[in-house]
């Protein structure tokens, strides 16, 4: 796992030298109000969905966990989009991320409440399916209802995940959520270990299952929320992420929690760099969407896992 | 009288509003019509065939492109519809502004409007004779999308003595920096939330020279849009 960070530490400068304006030191105003803010928010919240993937993960003990499959991202980008469109982030910015963090809540809520009346394994992630729809469904519904005439035809981008020409204030609204849930997610890791024992036996050693969930949810709700905030519809990078480490790191939950933080920053800065390098090398008119790389890295990896966990 | 779309909405109150019958609803919004004042005492209803039907027209105007099935609706129940073209500089609007005039039989009004905007257009031209003696400006909208060649944003920048360095396609903050524009057009600030609107208010963009346009002026082609080109000539 040596390699992971310094691997993060040379995306992240890369990242500050590649852009549209060209290949090198770009002028101090393009460093600073525009590639400082959008690699901190690659950094940002591609940690914190690399780590709620592998929280989730070990607290449902479902290889197939992810905070967009099961719908969280969904709920919390209704939320933003609620926040944002009746102008409630235009007096105040940090209205938008906690939109998105009650949209997360929610879904978390009832995904724990279906938790509790034994729905599991791939079940539950099929709720998570239906989770999604439903908050599709409701984000169309607001738009409709928007005042802005607009405003379907700009969301549309927005759903497809982006952090390009992020704001600084962008990054101080979005950055102490997102560092919180990390610290609470990073601190379960004894938790998921024990559970992986069985809940019996966790609960003998003083972790009930329902406490360890309902943290994680807590968790999960301040990164995820807060990152789709900023980042719009991101997918798959929890689901991807902890898969690829555990033959570094060995199948234990807690010990591919770190791993899983820095893995996922610099899978999510990667990913974004070639969004960004794609015009440079490509006849492009503009850059391809985030959301759309992760995708197509994801959605193959989903089917493989899938074919191993569901017999 | 009925109007389906924006455009023709301010081209039928400028001209004939004892003739409105109905307007299309985003006629009273201040931020995108220029006649939303007007339009507010006037009837409005959403592009939907059975409500225009209900009105019993003796004639429907439409845009060229939008609401196309209700056109179709509406020509196969006997109606009389036109649809116009949008002008892309002040020739088609003069063209425009003529043609609407005759339809509703107000030919002389039409002239009055037309002989107004050629004197306001007249009394911007530079004098110095070079070609763009103000330099180079962005006209950057919603998305970041820049205003290119043939439309009405390009017509207001040459017509203010502007050269657009735009391209009509989309540029990213860092471009649009390292573009270096003498003057940065925008929108004015938008009152309801847009995404997409944000984009030309990003810090890094408060270092440039910058003028707004209210977007009611140009997201239809009027007579009203010369006062775009005043407004870039300041």
């Amino acid at each position: 796992m040596k390699f992971l960070l310094p691997a993060l530490g040379a995306l992240i400068i890369l990242s500050l030298l590649v852009g549209a304006a060209g290949l090198g030191v770009p002028d101090w105003l393009i460093l600073w109000q525009i590639r400082t803010p959008r690699t901190a928010l690659a950094v940002l919240v591609g940690a914190g969905l690399g780590l709620s993937g592998a929280v989730l993960q070990g607290a449902l003990r479902n290889p197939l966990a992810d905070p967009g499959l099961l719908g969280i991202g969904g709920c919390a980008a209704l939320g933003a989009i609620i926040v944002f469109y009746w102008g409630i982030s235009i007096q105040m910015p940090a209205a938008l991320p906690a939109g998105a963090m009650l949209g997360a809540a929610g879904g978390c809520a009832v995904l724990l409440a279906l938790s509790a009346r034994a729905l599991s394994g791939p079940s539950l992630i099929l709720a998570g399916v239906a989770l999604s729809a439903l908050a599709s469904a409701f984000i169309a519904l607001a738009l409709s209802l928007a005042p802005n005439p607009f405003a379907l035809a700009e969301i549309t981008f927005w759903l497809m995940g982006g952090l390009e020409d992020r704001t600084l204030l962008q990054l101080a609204v979005a950055a102490p959520p997102i560092a919180a849930g990390c610290i609470l997610l990073l601190s379960l890791g004894r938790r998921l270990d024990a559970l992986s024992l069985g809940e019996a036996t966790a609960a003998t050693l003083g972790f009930p299952v329902a406490r360890t969930l309902v943290l994680a949810s807590l968790g999960v709700t301040l990164a995820v929320g807060a990152g789709a905030a900023v980042a719009g519809g991101i997918g798959f990078v929890g689901l991807v992420v902890p898969h690829l480490l555990r033959p570094f790191t060995g199948q234990r939950p807690g010990a591919v929690l770190l791993p899983s933080l820095a893995g996922g920053a610099a899978l999510l800065l990667a990913a974004d760099l070639l969004a960004r390098a794609a015009p440079l090398l490509l006849p492009l008119a503009g850059e391809p969407r985030l959301g759309v790389l992760t995708a197509l890295l994801g959605a193959p990896f989903l089917v493989r896992i899938a074919r191993r966990a569901i017999p | 009288m009925v109007s389906l779309n924006l455009c023709s909405d301010q081209l039928l109150v400028l001209l004939a509003p004892e003739q409105v019958r109905a307007l299309d609803f985003l006629a009273r919004d201040p931020e995108l019509s220029f006649v939303a004042a007007q339009a507010a005492h006037l009837p409005v209803v959403r592009a939907d065939a059975e409500a225009v039907l209900n009105l019993h027209p003796d004639l429907v105007i439409a845009g060229r492109y939008g609401a196309q099935t209700t056109v179709s609706l509406l020509r196969a129940r006997g109606l009389h519809v036109v649809q116009l073209d949008e002008p892309q500089d002040f020739d088609g609007i003069e063209k425009l502004v003529a043609q609407v005039a005759d339809l509703l039989g107000v030919p002389q009004r039409g002239s009055a409007l037309v002989a107004k905007m050629q004197a306001r257009l007249a009394a911007l031209s530079p004098s110095n004779g070079a070609p763009h003696p103000r330099g180079r400006a962005v006209f950057y909208e919603a998305g970041g999308w820049t205003a290119g060649p043939g439309s009405l944003a390009d017509a207001a920048l040459h017509a203010a003595g502007w050269q657009n360095a735009g391209t009509g396609g989309r540029m990213g903050l860092e471009k649009l920096l390292a573009e270096k524009p003498d003057l940065l057009v925008s929108d004015t600030a938008p009152s309801k939330p847009s995404m997409a609107q944000n984009l030309a208010w990003h810090p890094a963009l408060h270092g440039l020279a910058r003028k707004t346009v209210p977007p009611a002026l140009l997201i239809c082609g009027g007579p009203f849009s010369v006062a775009a080109a005043e407004i870039l000539s300041h």
